[in-house]
Order: structure tokens, then sequence, then C-alpha cells
């Protein structure tokens, strides 16, 4: 009897022993693996794809509201070469700098550095747009950071000059 | 090479589109480069289809005995 029993338990034990050798099997885990791993992927892939559209349809809604409006923003004799001046465009809050250049022409950027959005001024010995919170230093001509940590040029403010004013137009994010 | 290994890889090839559109696509947004947002947005749709084609694609292949 308790012979019997014993083997019945060794019996269960192989038994046990198989289901073990069976989970060494790797084949099927493998197969099975790759399944889960494909699906993950793919759906990696959905998610990415259709993360694009909340700013596709954002790009929709603010690209009617262009920055073209027309602002009168200073005299033409107001400044002299070499100065410059600040203003708002093309909302309360855009600050802005308008300069005239050495060689006589007017540029305008917003003036919020590109770095951490301190304010820029025009540094008219060196003819040249600095920040000072950590030496930015920006080309006066094109707005594109020459030294100093900004990586971003100043968005560009279109300035037209007629019958002796100077005007704002437009704005430009990326340029040149 | 077989329909099921291509679709297959495909899926990481459309995977890594994917990737590169978003990050075009968020540039360009906060650059306020609208038309760079339509075409890596559609850029990003059309290979989202395409995954999904092969990957049911492959889904027939791998299930099918
Ligand atoms: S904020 Fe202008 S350089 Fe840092």
């Amino acid at each position: 009897m308790t012979d019997d029993k014993k083997n019945k338990n060794h019996q269960s034990d192989d038994q046990d022993m198989m289901k073990l050798v069976d989970n060494l099997n790797r084949k099927e885990d493998v197969n099975l693996n790759r399944r889960a791993f494909l699906k993950a992927t793919f759906g990696t892939t959905v998610a990415l794809g259709l993360a694009t559209t909340p700013f596709g349809v954002l790009s929709v809604m603010r690209d009617g509201h262009n920055d073209g409006e027309r602002v009168e923003i200073a005299e033409a004799d107001e400044l002299a070469v070499g100065e410059s001046k600040n203003f708002v465009y093309p909302k309360e809050g855009d600050t802005a700098i308008l300069v005239r250049t050495k060689d006589d022409k007017y540029v305008a950027y917003n003036n919020k550095c590109t770095h951490l959005q301190c304010p820029v001024f025009y540094e008219h010995k060196e003819d040249i747009l600095l920040c000072p919170c950590h030496k930015g230093y920006f080309d006066v001509n094109n707005g594109h950071p020459v030294a100093g940590p900004p990586q971003r040029e100043l968005p560009k403010i279109l300035v037209e000059v007629q019958g002796g004013k100077v005007y704002a137009v437009g704005r430009e994010y990326r340029h040149g | 090479m077989d329909k099921k290994k291509l679709s297959f890889l495909s899926i990481f090839v459309f995977l890594a589109i994917n990737v590169v559109s978003l990050v075009q696509v968020i540039e360009g947004y906060y650059g306020r480069e609208y038309g760079h947002v339509y075409t890596f947005m559609f850029v990003s749709l059309l290979s989202t289809a395409l995954a999904t084609a092969a990957f049911f694609i492959w889904r027939k292949e791998e299930y099918k005995k």
C-alpha cells in the first residue's frame, strides 16, 4: 500500500518534471514574444502617427490669424542712424525692437531672446543685438544668433517705409 | 523575402518614419511654419495607414494554419 502510494507520488512528480521540461521548450515562447513585440511596435507607430493630428488641427486654427496687420511704428526721422526704439507687434506683450542700422536700413525683430526670453538690446557701438542675460549676440542684419547660448533666430518683423512713416507689415518666425 | 517577413520589417520602417515626422511636425508648429506641419502630418498619416495594412497582412500570414 505504502509502496503504491509512493509510486503514485513519483508519478505525479514525473509529470511535474515533464511540465518543467515543456517550459524549457522555448520555440513557442519565442514565437509568442515576437508577436507581442510586433503588436507593441505597431501600436506605437499608430500612436505616433495619430499624435501629429492635433498639431495639424491647431495649425489650421492658427493659420488664419496671420500677423499681417499693418501698423505704424515710428516716424522715419524719429531715429537717427544707429538708433533703436522699442514697440509692440503684433499684439500687446509681443515686444519688439526697431533699429535703423548703420547702412541706413530699418530692421525690426521681436526682442525676446530665443534663449530664455530676456529683452534684447541694440548695441550701436558694435552694431549688434545683445542679450545681457547670458551674453547672447544676434546679427542685427538678419536676427540670427552669432554668439552665446541662443540657438534660434529672433522673429523678424517686416517693415516698410512709406510717406515718412515706418510700418510693420508682417512677421516671419523662421527666415534666412 | 516572403510576404510575412516583409510586412514585419516594414512596420519598423514606418515607426521610424513616424518618429521623424512627429519631430518635424512639432518643430514646424512652434516655428509657425504651417505648410511644414501639413506636409509631415500627411506623411505620418500615410505611413500609419501603410503600417496598418502591413500589420494585417502580417497577421493573416502569422495566424493562418
Ligand atoms: S536669455 Fe538671452 S542669452 Fe540667455
